[in-house]
């Protein structure tokens, strides 16, 4: 059997591939952006404040109680209340990549629901994977 | 209609690429050149922070590469062992850094069909949920448990790694391993997906075995994926190959794809919880990016076998320095 002849990918597949990779870019790409900005200021972290706390082994909430903008440590995503800053754009942009994997695995359900190119069990695991993910993503799943 | 509209502009697409590739490179540019204006903390500015770290990073993924591992399996050890910065974080940007590059690598994999989407969605089941009960528990050790908690992660974690480092001298991975019977259970699931394989330049067939065993074993993977914020590769790789007996190309590749779901799922919780900071995930991910990129096109041209004994090395002395953090 020559390539031409080789069996077709399945595009459940495909569309998983595509939505991580261009989300994935496009979330790096905000990030990056935010991070650009965040050094010439307007920050929500205090950038020394955090360094300080990094290098010298404070925990996320004493960083979060001595750096940040808030004073204390905001559960949930919280970068959404704070896009004006530039570490609220990098940190969307972190949550963009993060969503990579769950609108993938979304589109990968609705082609396997609508093309009917797997048997059915394989059409649920996908459809469980895509539940999952998104209560992970909407802080459903979460010790806060 | 989708695949259609993919397949008729693929040229547009590819400057959409270029230019998305451009805004990045041009944005951690100026970022360094306002980032100059900081001013020293400890001897580091951000700026000189954020400049070796990337660098730091890109090391990380050029050796990882040619060593044949994911960068965050060598990450996570490194700065849990080697830098003061709270373990919470490092797991959390861990888990990240390994999830990007992951979704990445995900695309050419299922566009030639070589990761099997049947495959990977049964074994992401498992994995998945555990990776979630692995971040949770993190987050629980953290909160609850204070500095006891953060020993036992420390101590575990180096036993783990000092495991995987043996796992690297002891695994024989076989190309393409012979199965003599399938048992009933994996024969009702039909797993297997034909792939055309450009080097033998033909279809590969294959058979899959002991897919109830390989379910079981990746609930302990997830868990150690979520809870120590490690890529999984290393133990996916061989659960594939070894158990299930795949090909040791699909093995490989769906392991990346199923990383990039499972961690995705592990990531949230961390973040809920605050664990994630842009000064430190931001230039570990563009490190491990470009580390991996760069180590992609040097291992078209080296024989890269003596990095390998290297990674083991790193992986030994970093485990040691783990379990002596946990007890001091």
């Amino acid at each position: 059997m020559n390539e031409e002849n080789a069996p077709k990918p399945l595009f459940s597949g495909v569309i998983y591939g595509e939505f991580a990779f261009w989300l994935a870019v496009i979330g790096s790409a905000i990030a990056i952006i935010g991070m650009m900005i965040y050094f010439s200021g307007n920050q929500f972290f205090d950038a020394q404040g955090l360094l300080n706390g990094l290098w010298s082994g404070q925990t996320a909430e004493e960083i979060w109680r001595n750096a940040s903008a808030t004073k204390e440590v905001i559960h949930g995503h919280w970068y959404l209340d704070y896009l004006t800053t530039s570490d609220g754009i990098a940190m969307l942009g972190i949550g963009v990549s993060c969503l990579a994997g769950v609108f993938g695995a979304w589109g990968s359900f609705l082609v396997m629901v609508t093309k009917k190119d797997n048997p059915t069990v394989f059409m649920v695991f996908a459809g469980l994977i895509s539940l999952l993910l998104t209560a992970s993503a909407f802080g459903l799943i979460t010790m806060h | 209609m989708i695949s259609k509209f993919l397949n008729r502009h693929q040229g547009g697409l590819r400057i959409v690429r270029t230019i998305l590739l451009i805004v990045i490179g041009a944005a951690a540019g100026f970022g360094a050149v306002y980032a100059a204006e900081g001013t020293d903390t400890f001897g580091l500015s951000p700026l000189t922070f954020f400049i070796v770290l990337t660098l730091v990073c890109t090391l990380i993924g050029v050796f990882a590469v040619l060593a044949g591992v994911g960068g965050g399996v060598i990450f996570t050890p490194l700065f849990m062992g080697f830098t003061p910065i709270d373990s919470y974080i490092v797991r959390s940007t861990g888990l990240f850094v390994a999830m990007v590059g992951a979704l990445v690598a995900a695309r050419p994999f299922l566009r030639k069909g070589i990761a099997n989407i049947r495959l990977l969605y049964t074994g992401a089941v498992p994995y998945a949920v555990f990776a979630v009960i692995g971040s949770l528990l993190a987050g629980y050790m953290n909160t609850a448990l204070g500095p006891t908690g953060e020993s036992f992660i420390q101590g575990a974690l180096g036993v783990i790694v000092i495991a995987i480092g043996v796992l690297f001298i002891v695994k024989k991975n076989t190309e393409y391993p012979e199965v003599a019977n399938v048992d009933g259970f994996t024969q009702k699931m039909d797993l297997p997906m034909p792939y055309f394989e450009d080097s033998l330049g033909k279809v590969v067939n294959y058979k899959l075995v002991r897919a109830p065993v390989a379910l079981l074993l990746f609930c302990g993977v997830g868990l150690i994926s979520g809870l120590f914020g490690l890529g999984a590769g290393w133990a996916m790789v061989p659960v594939f190959n070894m158990v299930m007996l795949a090909p040791l190309k699909v093995a490989a590749t769906c392991s990346k794809v199923m990383i990039s779901i499972g961690d995705t799922a592990a990531i949230w919780p961390y973040i809920q919880g605050g664990g994630m900071f842009p000064l430190f995930a931001v230039p570990s991910m563009i490190g491990l990016v470009i580390g991996t990129l760069i180590g992609s096109r040097i291992m078209l041209r080296v024989k890269a076998g003596f990095i390998r004994p290297l990674i083991i090395i790193v992986m030994f002395g970093a485990g040691i320095r783990l379990i002596m953090k946990a007890f001091s």
